[in-house]
């Protein structure tokens, strides 16, 4: 899955654009520096502002919201969230890889009858998917209530609220998020090359982790960053199943704008985190093209 | 090299794979879908949401049908989905286009900013929308949720146009501009209905993607622009409920139905002639 | 071809139809934007009703949040501010006056609650509920007996506890502990009750404003420091939930109605207050959100039962110990770092 929306390697065959092309594409320039470019700008700049006793933003340029966000624990938060997400992104990736190796590699009929299926809960939002399993965990939930009618336990076991119920909350969210990059790889995937693989007689193991894991790369990356990216930011479900006592940094970043009303502070942290993604897709994008 | 392994190189090599990533594909698959089909199953289950099966009843898509915070709601999320929808496919398709077909300046910059808002993380886009708002007075409504969603749903139109552009043959333009066509009409004569499923399913998951947006919408909206993604959190926030339950197993019957005519669609649009 | 031109129609036509729907929604509004479990929606719908005014409702669990989404855009033509918000709005002059012709209903409020020193001539503001923080126990799971704050806070309880998600109801907790008044906000009270609070928070389960009393009724905690309308609602369930004035300062709050000055709808708002001052439809408030009720014709409606609930009216001589919030001015953005700084952890 190639992430760079445009390729500039045939371009120099293409015309150049006369002003009915642009004057049509403009809406899209327009709509990406309006919406795109200079939110990002402002936040940005509300990151070195400072907020008055309503929590409005006071334009009076300073760094204390920066030096604040260097401090504990505020660190140790992304340290957290990173590790959230790494253990979520490693889980998704270990489950995550047969699946979507299988369906990649069924005919053509099976496919498209596994793809529907993992598509449901993919398109299904989040909110609901995070709801069943609170209905599955909580207190009075359908688990504890299984437990208790079998006779397996007498009192209702504590599973909602831990940072247990926060990685499954995860998991459960962003597996078709892992699985669809590395379908996409597996079915591009060249039969004879497989076949190859497999002739050279190393047994299944060796032919995978030799040829047919690098093969499929591109979609293992692709599926890292789907899961990894959008679950460092995730603020709902860590308050949803966690109760509140396992903050992620996205949950911080959206309270200041919410009932921690310090909007600077919460943009200061959001163009750190924006800083750390930049880097990071930086050296994944170099990765790649090597 | 390569040891002679004869016809039996069979068992020991990808009919294993196959069962083994089968049977685990298996199990994966039912870890995704044992908790949506409890909630559906339970959303019949006419007791307050005891593990015990007291009876068959419909009283709480009944009450459902009657919550009138609920309904319009998902008024507020199908008018803001469907604005959304033809916005981000009209940006989307003509934004992959015409980057197919010109060379414009700074394309990889140009890939980056369309690639941005697919990734980042929506707590991020949100605040800086509102930021956006705030500083501008335009007012927190319908049409700060329209923008927001388009901003994020677009790119997955353009990527899906895109990826199809890949396979297109350009003597197919060539030879719509020979028959004397402007380019203009070269494009929605010939270029459209070759990219009618990529533009389809694009158009779909952009609607899907903003009827069920919480993250953005929750820092962009404003009371009487509430979406149902915002009641439906409140609700989970208060605990369990059946009426939620029964909403829930709505909201998957309808994804499954969507996903269904979506793959109906695909494969209409590539057995098209072309 | 034909799919191309049918299908582009269609989500033409319906996406007009959708708009000019959605346009005809131009009828009488009213943007309410309040706390979490204080409407009851039967007093919406009945307002609905008899006016015809669309409403639509948004919530907050905090005052804070409150100011944050209207000072981040939110356009709404009622708000629910406690009497230290409401300070803080005055101030900025944020509120647009009543029109008290238009609120003949003010009458029956008792007394007591109008021309308080947030606003003395209620030029802003009505009062909608009075309550107070407090202590709740589930008395089957915990046989202490728990008088005050530092009780509720012992590392027996650990992961035991539900409190609110308001920083500065935690602050005042902290402070009342330590014999500070909780409106004394200073870099060196707050420094102590920081110390305070690093022992407090990490005992503490689930942070919420919206409904601690779920927490409680599903026994995933087990004592915990919320409203005493939630209080009160556990005690009404059932008995073995037990309401604890704390001894020491606690906050008494007066949540009003009010009018935002940029509101679109402000004759639609007024008469959603004059609609609530109604004795029937007070206690129709009343008896789903069982706060103090200021409304001394709606009090006559309660029922013993109701009147006798400790936290829906607790006794006289333990209610004048409470105290109301001032506003802190800029210390405000002070007690909610500290908070954000000592939950994160």
């Amino acid at each position: 899955m190639d992430l760079t929306a445009i390729k500039s390697d045939d371009n120099v065959l293409k015309p150049r654009p006369q002003l009915a092309a642009w004057s049509i594409l403009s809406p899209l320039f327009f709509w990406l520096l309006i919406f795109v470019v200079i939110p990002t700008a402002l936040l940005v700049v509300a990151s070195f502002c400072d907020r008055d006793g309503l929590g409005r933003i006071v334009y009076h340029s300073n760094t204390e919201n920066y030096l604040r966000a260097i401090k504990s624990p505020y660190p140790e938060i992304v340290g957290r969230s990173v590790y959230f997400a790494t253990i979520t992104t490693v889980i998704c990736l270990l489950v995550g890889y047969p699946v979507g190796y299988f369906i990649g590699r069924s005919t053509e009929k099976m496919r498209n009858i596994l793809m529907m299926l993992v598509m449901v809960p993919f398109w299904t939002s989040f909110l609901i998917r995070t709801y069943a399993w609170i209905s599955i965990l909580a207190q009075d939930g359908l688990l504890n209530g299984f437990l208790l009618w079998a006779n397996i336990t007498s009192q209702p076991l504590h599973m909602l609220y831990t940072p247990g119920a926060v990685v499954l909350g995860l998991v459960y969210n962003y597996l078709p998020f892992m699985i669809l990059p590395i379908y996409g790889s597996a079915e591009k995937l060249d039969n004879a090359l497989v076949e190859a693989a497999y002739d050279l007689g190393a047994g299944p193991v060796r032919a995978f982790s030799n040829i047919i894991i690098p093969l499929t790369k591109p979609g293992i990356v692709a599926g890292i960053m789907l899961v990894f990216i959008p679950s460092l930011g995730m603020f709902a479900i860590s308050g949803l199943m966690g109760g509140g006592s396992q903050q992620m940094i996205g949950d911080v970043i959206y309270k200041q704008f919410s009932g921690a009303n310090n909007p600077p502070f919460g943009a200061a942290l959001g163009t750190l985190l924006l800083i750390i993604f930049a880097i990071g897709l930086w050296f994944s994008n170099r990765k790649q093209v090597q | 090299m390569g040891k002679e392994k004869g016809i039996s190189r069979l068992p020991a090599g990808p009919e294993v794979v196959r069962w083994l990533f089968g049977s685990w594909s298996v199990l994966v698959f039912a870890f995704l879908y044992v908790p949506i089909l409890l909630l559906t199953i339970y959303s019949f289950n006419d007791s307050k949401l005891n593990i015990r099966w007291k009876g068959f009843t419909l009283d709480w898509y009944r009450a459902l049908f009657q919550n009138d915070v609920l309904l319009s709601a998902f008024k507020n999320s199908l008018i803001i989905a469907v604005v959304v929808t033809l916005l981000a496919t009209v940006l989307g398709t003509v934004g992959a286009w015409l980057l197919y077909r010109y060379r414009f300046p700074a394309p990889r910059l140009l890939g980056l900013l369309i690639f941005i808002p697919m990734v980042i993380p929506e707590v991020l886009m949100g605040a800086s929308l509102r930021l956006l708002f705030v500083s501008l007075h335009f007012p927190l409504g319908y049409w700060s949720v329209i923008i927001a969603h388009t901003t994020f749903c677009f790119p997955f139109v353009l990527i899906a146009v895109q990826a199809r552009l890949d396979s297109l043959d350009p003597a197919l333009e060539e030879a719509a501009l020979d028959l004397g066509a402007k380019p203009a009409g070269a494009f929605w004569l010939v270029i459209v209905p070759y990219l009618m499923p990529a533009i389809i399913s694009g158009a779909l998951m952009s609607f899907t993607l903003s009827m069920d947006e919480y993250l953005v919408t929750v820092l962009t909206y404003s009371a009487d622009a509430a979406t149902l993604p915002i009641k439906v959190y409140g609700m989970v926030k208060r605990g369990l409920d059946p009426q939620l339950n029964a909403l829930s197993a709505l909201f998957i019957g309808a994804t499954a139905v969507l996903v269904f005519t979506s793959e109906i669609l695909r494969r209409q649009g590539s057995k098209q002639p072309q | 071809m034909k799919i191309n031109r049918s299908f582009i129609k269609t989500l033409l036509t319906v996406s007009v139809g959708l708009l000019a729907c959605a346009s005809s929604q131009a009828a009488e509004k009213l943007n309410i934007f309040c706390w979490s479990e204080y409407i009851p929606q039967s007093v919406v719908e009945k307002f609905q009703e008899t006016t015809g005014i669309k409403v639509s409702v948004e919530n907050y669990a905090s005052n804070e949040e409150m100011l944050s989404k209207l000072s981040g855009g939110g356009s709404y033509d009622l708000i629910q501010p406690s009497e230290y918000t409401v300070e803080a709005l005055i101030k900025a002059d944020l509120l647009a006056t009543l029109d008290s012709s238009a609120i003949p209903n003010l009458k029956n409020i008792g007394p007591k609650y109008l021309g308080l020193p947030f606003d003395p001539a209620n030029k802003y503001s009505v009062p909608w509920m009075v309550g107070s923080v407090g202590i709740i126990v589930n008395t089957d799971k915990v046989k202490d007996d728990i008088k005050s704050f530092s009780d509720v806070f012992q590392p027996k309880f650990k992961k035991r506890i539900v409190v609110l998600d308001d920083a500065r109801e935690l602050v005042t907790a902290a402070l009342s502990t330590l014999n500070i008044n909780c409106n004394d906000i200073t870099d060196e009270n707050l420094a102590k009750a920081r110390g305070v609070l690093k022992d407090w928070l990490p005992l503490v389960k689930v942070y919420d404003s919206d409904s601690p009393k779920t927490a409680m009724l599903n026994g995933d905690t087990d004592l915990g420091v919320v409203w005493s309308g939630e209080g009160a609602l556990l005690q009404r369930e059932n008995k073995k939930f037990k309401w604890v004035i704390p001894t020491g300062d606690s906050h008494q709050f007066v949540d009003n109605l009010c009018i935002p000055k940029k509101a679109p709808n402000k004759a639609n708002a007024e008469k959603f207050i004059n609609f609530i001052l109604q004795p029937e439809i007070s206690a129709l408030i009343s008896a789903d959100f069982p706060y103090t009720n200021p409304n001394l014709e709606a009090r006559k409606l309660l029922g013993d039962e109701a009147l006798a609930n400790t936290a829906s009216f607790p006794p006289d001589q333990q209610a004048q110990k409470m105290i109301l919030f001032k506003d802190v001015g800029k210390k405000a953005s002070d007690i909610d770092a500290l908070i954000t700084d000592l939950r994160a952890e």
